[in-house]
């Protein structure tokens, strides 16, 4: 019998190996590798060299310090820009979404055709449409102006930081909504996994609709709202929205030019990259921080327990009521008293 | 003059007794919250104006192709064309170079997507079905390749390859570059590092997870190896599923822009490709041509055209298999665990 379970961990490790292989050196050579590489490039200078290849040189840390202090700013701003960006959209495509998943889970009529409206950006979007749709003179994502309305100018002045972020969401909506399309899935997937008993004792119990909702919905879909917000961290930096999109194309320009000629070449570009791709992470984190399973153990009292602390309670209470002060001073005394005896003991 | 007051007081008071307010407060209000017409009628006002915000652009966008120039700057239209040209189609048509570049991105989606769907589906199975060492350790490394942006990646890629192809040059030819050819895409594909292929592996394992233990058991007892099993119970089974990450991954190779500009660089042109190269190709096409009767500057009108036809593969994409992308995600999910 044990000779046949030994065999099994062995058939489960060799064949699991094998249909994970090509996904597993995939992952090592291409992904995990060059992830560590880009950070030690980006302390070198890679310069192609005559015979084709490349000469790497280490540099230190000149590539950070140009890219903190230049001339010409442009780091810096750019991914400034690009948290701004990141904390402002990923809450609205996070709460629209949830949204339209809860009403889309609803029996209402035309459900899968307002489904495939709402799926459709996922498809036909790509950098390049993006790039047509925003581009000058057409700014088709621009859904009418906002900026002059009434309520932003009553808005902006208490807070104008809050309603250059308002604009600026309204004025980009469309695009805002087109990357609702796999996460209002995600939450229609996430709304019929819930367990319909929940809601029918809740209902018993008199509970409404605004009461579940808060109370066994939204707990339900914590760890979806999690991987929703991953994934639109991820999404969003990979169209022009991005703030560092040109940065990030940067290494198609350098590729493109003279490598001999260029002075920052890859290496200023990795450096570049690490520095994304660390502000990145820091979001997935910081995400993943928000949305974890609290585990608050409480504590349970029995009835018994309860019953007896409340009746000591009582005894107590009962005695210090009829005390007079002096057996009270008496009673502190005698505490003293016995303390000293303890020392002297000693 | 009492009586008649008298008697439009008690018609007044007959239609007030009559009329049945707790029903109608019933009907609007509903007896839970969300059986209301009122709320019903909410509910389809936030969808259908949502449902506009979403296609917006796109109506837009077709309306706009249909334009002729003197329309464009006519500042009395503003959504339908006052005459209906076909004339910024004839142009896209040409400046996309359609046959020839829908031919090559329909091949070298289909490609990469066939490759990325097996490697996935191997990968999905893995997880699904065998308990290895550190099994959840690489399940976590699966997330993490998504997580990492794809230019963090890139450079050291970029290295990778050219050394390649500077091996490869002294065994085949001297002109051998990996660059400018679907080499590096391909392998990449191969190894399981293609689009999103976390997602696709994702979608993989939460289907491969809910066919039941017992089947594979089964099949083992009567003597059926790894490979057959893989084959007969869960290739043959997951057909639905295998149709809707083939299609995810076409139109995620489709769209995808950023590695293969940098490693194909144009060479074979392909239609998102041509698309961002759009201006460029009208010069060129127009100072061939020298036509009078066509306005010989861009506008909107031929970009948004050109936006249009490059959209059309993936609209009827779309319009066919419209079930298998939504409801493959919906019903297996790719949250899991």
């Amino acid at each position: 019998m044990s000779r046949r379970r030994h065999n099994l961990t062995v058939i489960n490790n060799v064949n699991g190996y094998l249909f994970l292989l090509p996904w597993l050196i995939g992952f090592i050579v291409f992904t995990f590798g060059p992830f560590i590489y880009t950070f030690y490039l980006s302390f070198t200078s890679v310069e192609s060299n005559t015979s084709g290849g490349f000469d790497i040189d280490w540099l230190g840390i000149k590539n950070y310090n140009e890219l903190i202090d230049r001339d010409i700013p442009e780091f810096i701003p750019s991914i400034v820009n690009f948290v701004i960006m990141q904390a402002l959209y990923v809450p609205v495509i996070l709460v629209m979404s949830f949204i339209l998943g809860l009403l889309l889970n609803q029996e209402i009529k035309f459900r899968t055709s307002f489904r495939t409206i709402f799926f459709l950006p996922v498809i036909i979007l790509s950098g390049t449409v993006m790039n047509q749709f925003t581009s000058r003179g057409i700014g088709l994502t621009n859904f009418g102006e906002v900026n002059n309305n009434l309520i932003f100018k009553m808005i902006g002045n208490y807070t104008p930081f809050l309603t250059e972020g308002l604009q600026f969401i309204f004025n980009n909506f469309t695009m805002v909504l087109w990357f609702t399309g796999i996460p209002i899935v995600l939450f229609i997937n996430a709304l019929q996994k819930i367990d319909r008993q929940l809601f029918e004792a809740a209902q018993i119990d008199g509970a409404n609709w605004w009461q579940m909702l808060w109370k066994i919905t939204i707990p339900n879909i914590k760890s979806t709202a999690m991987i929703v917000s991953i994934y639109t961290i991820i999404n969003l930096g990979l169209y022009s929205i991005n703030a560092r999109y040109n940065g990030i194309m940067n290494i198609f320009d350098i590729l493109n030019r003279d490598l001999k000629n260029v002075t920052k070449g890859l290496g200023y570009a990795s450096a570049e990259a690490a520095l994304y791709s660390i502000v990145v992470l820091i979001f997935v984190l910081l995400v993943m921080v928000i949305f974890r399973e609290k585990y608050k153990p409480k504590k349970f009292e029995s009835l018994k327990e309860r019953q007896i602390k409340n009746l000591q309670r009582i005894q107590q209470r009962n005695i210090r009521n009829e005390m007079t002060i002096k057996q009270f001073l008496m009673q502190i005394k005698d505490k003293f008293s016995k303390k000293g005896d303890k020392h002297s003991g000693k | 003059m009492e009586n008649k007051l008298k008697l439009i007081g008690s018609k007044l008071t007959n239609f007030y007794k009559k009329f049945n307010f707790k029903l109608i407060r019933k009907k609007l209000l509903g007896i839970k919250t969300t059986d209301g017409l009122l709320f019903k009628v909410l509910v389809y006002l936030i969808l259908i104006g949502i449902s506009y915000v979403f296609l917006f652009p796109l109506i837009k966008m077709v309306f706009m192709s249909f334009m002729s120039a003197t329309d464009l700057y006519d500042p009395e239209v503003d959504w339908l064309p006052k005459k209906f040209t076909f004339e910024a189609f004839k142009i896209a048509f040409q400046g996309l170079n359609l046959p020839k570049t829908l031919f090559n991105s329909v091949w070298y989606s289909t490609m990469l997507a066939g490759i990325q769907t097996l490697i996935a589906g191997l990968t999905g199975f893995a997880f699904a079905r065998y308990n290895f060492k550190f099994k959840h350790f690489w399940f976590a490394m699966v997330i993490f390749s998504f997580i990492i942006p794809v230019p963090a990646v890139m450079i050291p890629r970029i290295l990778m390859f050219t050394e390649i192809g500077n091996y490869l040059k002294g065994i085949i030819d001297p002109n051998f570059t990996m660059f400018k050819t679907i080499y590096p895409q391909l392998l990449m594909t191969l190894l399981g590092q293609g689009v999103n292929n976390a997602i696709l592996v994702l979608i993989f394992f939460n289907f491969f997870k809910m066919i039941p233990l017992s089947l594979d058991e089964a099949a083992r007892m009567d003597g059926a190896t790894s490979i057959q099993v893989f084959w007969h119970i869960f290739i043959k089974m997951s057909v639905p599923i295998i149709v809707t990450v083939f299609l995810f991954s076409f139109v995620w190779n489709w769209n995808e822009s950023y590695t293969t500009n940098i490693f194909l660089q144009s060479r074979v042109r392909l239609l998102p490709d041509q698309l961002s190269n759009f201006e460029d190709a009208f010069n060129t096409l127009m100072e061939k041509q020298n036509d009078d009767e066509v306005s010989s500057r861009i506008n909107e009108s031929y970009r948004m055209a050109a936006t249009f036809l490059s959209m059309v593969p993936l609209f009827i994409v779309y319009i066919f298999a419209q079930k298998q992308f939504i409801e493959g995600i919906e019903r297996t999910g790719i949250t899991g665990e």
